[in-house]
């Protein structure tokens, strides 16, 4: 059912022009591998605060996965408007959950 | 995609098969128009039932454990197998013509989503039959759902809205794709109509919440069958997480039960005022940010569990907020009915009937926003009153006025006229009867969830009395309105396209009802209410965006029944802890699936020559 | 689809040239956003009751980091290697989606095998069952939950595999295998969270 009037392939044109094949996965992966080294790291030096070592946890973990959703996932090509809103309003929603969890378990 | 088997040219079923393995999004609708009515009666037999037993103090008509059973399963099938499966009939009927597509995105996983939903809804009353009754509330909060429900009853719910629930949400993301992939070219999102939009948002809405009561369901299906802990106090579990999950879900669910009905309001107000809708754009913020806020402000169902000053603060005031958007949506209806010129059959009786009704139903919400008010309101009968007004002031006002408007388009026919008002001024007057004075009983102190109640205390026998008459007279209502179905079946098919004359949406272009693919050619929509604009400039047909040609068609499948049927097996084995049971009904979804996935059915194509003159048997 | 080998510049992505095909996508992605939900929603209650141990073992006490990293190398270079997938797929090269493919699918089974004896281990060597506590609860529903998606995910990319011989590569199979890798990487995006907030949070205590 070829629709009429839909937004042309033309994303395989713009693709090309700065498509590098496989480089820029291959740095996602080195990355990831860094990232994830470092938090086990962390959690294996001793004398670190808990709260600091939380804090270092949580950024590695959320660069690792905005590395992979962007390169891995694509979210950083265009066409993926809805994607990005997809995972936006999931993690919005995740947000409360945990936020308010945490606020309920730690500070009531 | 090889051209060299011969493609079909005719439907692979016929009849009964067709309709059990039917693809086709106006089939599907009908289906879900229909099993949701059903439920509709089912629960509101319940309703009487309830109102019956606290017409008297002291009744017996019904014991505690009866009455507990018939109220959880009064609130669970109204919300999860009535209202929302027919407001899934309407989107599922309506949309692709409204966007001038051929069908949703997804056909096939659009019946499977319908027959997931038809088999939780039967696994959600098998009780009634082996004598295990959810009687938890609709709200199940543990640990009444968990520790003190040691029977059966309680794993219906779970598992069996866990079933259900997965047809929700697998239609939810289809008429997302559906929505942004599929609109007829000119169609731009800001020139869709509003019902569309409400869908929408609702099917966002849907995606994200039912998510969140899945894994509530899991985790309570673990609880009581698998010894799981997690609302478990005497392990170091905590019940008050179940209630924070169980209402994230919660309060965007009643959201996505007003939104459509918000949507079906935008429709026929203008149709019938022969006005274009006032204020199109702040009518789609509008909705986009009641959606949004509404998963902002589910702790003000939880404002005396404990959580405190602040957060009781922070929820209440997102709480109000929400007025505000919906109440620019009450101010537009109301501004585009001015001047025009009405026409007040069923149908506009009932939308113009939801404002007022919805209204005074939105106010008593605000007033319980107020979080030090809300200790006094909470577990009372002004709880009840005012949920009522917005769900039966609302969702089923807009649920009535949509089946009148759109009864015609999708049978032929149009329904009686003289039944139609009876039908809505008996309705009106007992909805109002039954729950306006409940508004006094909750303020005098009648609680929520009680069986009876004893004699003398001042005021309560008359109010009951009072509330129950009217649950009565809604019954009639209803039962005049199946009259009004049953003899318009009878009479032919006599309905025009455009059967209001005044329709202004894309379903209105089309035949009463549309052939199997909707439009011979695809339209294009040069503006909003596209058709209206097209019968301004004297067109007697929509534009078309392409040359006459093969339609491709999908062909039925009778696969999702058989999958749902899997896992109807499968929740029971889980359920009786008969693992052979639940490994066999998984296997049978298992194998449906691989075989879905090998099995590339090209389905059929309608020639031009089969469409001249809309020949082509629908 | 012969024709798209025709010219040099060939549709690269051939999975988003159907409307079918864009649909399944965009079908996708919002199926994601329902899972972000479900994942949040158990990291949430893990968050909320990881520490009430009912005076049984905690994370810390058990814990087995050393076979948690091995996991997390497996997985991530499995989601490394179905990115290879999808690259040797833009450059139409059937025979190499199938290799990398199968690469993914034997990493996943390396990690499930593992993660079968890491929850085998802590039930014989600690009698840390689901039934336990509330931490063990969440513990087993969370990370098994995921195990499942896993697989999941591995008999359908085997099963992708298998059609890849049968039909070739078409634009009828592409989206099929661009949303199973897109469904592999978020595997990964959830495991990342898993192992920061289950297994080294809870090592950290």
């Amino acid at each position: 059912m070829q629709h009429v009037g839909q937004a042309p392939s033309g994303d395989h044109i713009k693709r090309r022009k700065g498509h590098e094949g496989p480089r820029n996965h291959l740095i996602t992966f080195a990355i990831s591998i860094i990232l994830t080294i470092l938090a086990f790291a962390a959690v294996s030096v001793p004398g670190l605060s808990k709260g600091f070592v939380y804090s270092l946890l949580v950024l590695m973990a959320i660069l690792q996965v905005l590395v992979q959703l962007g390169v891995w996932m694509h979210l950083k090509d265009r066409g993926h408007f809805w994607a990005i809103l997809a995972m936006l309003f999931g993690g919005l929603v995740v947000l409360y959950a945990v936020v308010s969890v945490a606020y309920w378990i730690w500070f009531i | 995609m090889a051209h060299a088997h011969a493609h079909a040219h005719t439907k692979r079923y016929s009849g009964f098969m067709d309709w059990i393995t039917t693809v086709d999004h106006k089939k599907i609708g009908i289906l879900y128009l229909v099993a949701g009515g059903f439920f509709f009666l089912v629960a509101g037999l319940e309703a009487i039932l309830i109102r019956l037993q606290l017409a008297y103090p002291m009744n017996g008509f019904l014991d505690a454990q009866s009455f507990n059973e018939l109220v959880t399963m009064h609130g669970t099938t109204m919300l999860f197998l009535a209202a929302l499966p027919i407001l899934f009939g309407f989107f599922n009927y309506i949309i692709p013509l409204q966007i001038g597509a051929r069908d949703v995105a997804f056909p096939f996983l659009n019946s499977l989503g319908f027959w997931t939903f038809f088999f939780g809804g039967v696994l959600l009353n098998l009780g009634f039959f082996t004598g295990n009754v959810p009687d938890s509330g609709w709200t199940a909060y543990p640990p009444l759902s968990t520790e003190f429900s040691p029977g059966q009853g309680m794993d219906f719910y779970s598992i069996g809205l866990q079933l259900a629930g997965i047809g929700t949400l697998v239609g939810g993301i289809n008429f997302i794709v559906t929505i942004v992939n599929m609109r007829a070219p000119g169609m731009t999102m800001m020139r869709m109509p509003l019902f569309t939009w409400t869908a929408f948002i609702t099917s966002i809405l849907i995606v994200f919440a039912f998510s969140a009561f899945a894994v509530g369901l899991l985790m309570m299906t673990f609880d009581r069958l698998f010894g799981g802990n997690f609302f478990d106090p005497s392990t170091g579990g905590n019940v008050v997480l179940w209630q924070h999950i169980f209402w994230l879900f919660g309060h965007p669910e009643v959201y996505i039960l007003i939104l459509p009905a918000f949507g079906i309001i935008s429709e026929i107000i203008p149709t019938f005022s022969r006005k274009r809708l006032f204020g199109y754009t702040s009518m789609v913020f509008a909705t986009a940010l009641i959606g949004f806020l509404g998963f902002m402000v589910w702790a003000h169902h939880m404002f005396t569990v404990g959580m405190g000053a602040v957060a009781n603060t922070l929820f209440a005031i997102a709480t109000m907020l929400i007025a505000v958007p919906t109440g620019i949506k009450i101010f537009n209806w109301i501004f585009t009915m001015w001047k025009g010129q009405i026409t007040f059959n069923t149908a506009n009786l009932f939308a113009v009937g939801f404002i007022p009704s919805f209204t005074i139903g939105g106010v008593t919400g605000v007033m319980l926003a107020v979080a030090a008010a809300d200790y006094q309101y909470q577990d009372t009968y002004f709880v009840v009153a005012h949920f009522h007004y917005v769900i039966v002031g609302g969702t089923v006002h807009g649920i009535f006025a949509a089946f009148f408007y759109w009864f015609p388009k999708m049978f032929g026919k149009k329904l009686n006229e003289v039944l139609g008002k009876l039908t809505f001024w008996l309705f009106l007057i007992g909805f109002n009867l039954t729950f306006f004075i409940q508004h006094w009983l909750g303020l005098i102190g009648m609680p929520r969830r009680v069986y009876t109640y004893l004699d003398g205390q001042t005021g309560w026998n008359e109010m009951n009395y009072i509330s129950t008459v009217g649950a009565i007279a809604m019954g009639v209502a209803t039962i005049i309105l199946l009259i009004n179905v049953i003899i318009t079946v009878r009479k032919p098919k006599d309905a025009p396209d455009d059967v209001w004359e005044d329709g202004r949406t894309l379903e209105w272009a089309v035949s009463s009802p549309p052939p199997e693919y909707n439009f011979k050619q695809t339209p294009l929509v040069r503006g909003l209410d596209g058709w209206w604009l097209e019968k301004r400039a004297g067109k007697t047909a929509m534009t078309p965006a392409e040359p006459v040609g093969p339609i491709h068609m999908p062909n039925g499948s009778i696969l999702p029944l058989i999958m749902s049927i899997g896992l109807f097996i499968a929740g029971l084995g889980i359920m009786y802890h008969q693992t052979l049971v639940a490994i066999g009904g998984f296997g049978i979804l298992v194998v449906c699936m691989i075989l879905r996935s090998l099995i590339d059915d090209p389905g059929y194509h309608i020639e031009p020559e089969q469409l001249e003159g809309k020949g082509v048997k629908a | 689809m012969s024709h798209a080998h025709a010219e040099g510049n060939a549709i690269e992505s051939l999975e988003r040239t159907t409307l079918e095909g864009k649909n399944k996508i965009l079908g996708f992605w919002v199926f994601l956003g329902a899972e972000v939900v479900i994942f949040g929603t158990l990291f949430a209650a893990h968050i909320g009751l990881r520490n009430e141990v009912n005076f049984s073992v905690s994370g810390a006490d058990i814990f087995s980091l050393p076979i948690v990293a091995i996991m997390t190398a497996l997985l991530l270079t499995s989601s490394m290697t179905s990115v290879m997938a999808i690259q040797a797929m833009h450059r139409h090269d059937t025979k190499g989606i199938a290799v990398w493919l199968a690469i993914t699918v034997l990493l996943a089974l390396g990690f499930l095998c593992l993660e079968i004896y890491e929850f085998y281990h802590y039930v014989h060597e600690y009698g840390f069952n689901i039934q336990e506590s509330p931490f063990s609860t969440t513990f087993y529903v969370l990370v098994g939950c995921h195990g499942v998606h896993v697989a999941v995910g591995i008999i359908w990319i085997s099963l992708l595999i298998g059609q890849l011989f049968k039909k070739g590569l078409t634009v009828v199979t592409a989206p099929k295998i661009y949303v199973a890798s897109l469904y592999w990487h978020f595997i990964d995006v959830v495991w990342v969270f898993i192992f920061t907030v289950v297994y080294l949070m809870g090592k950290v205590g």
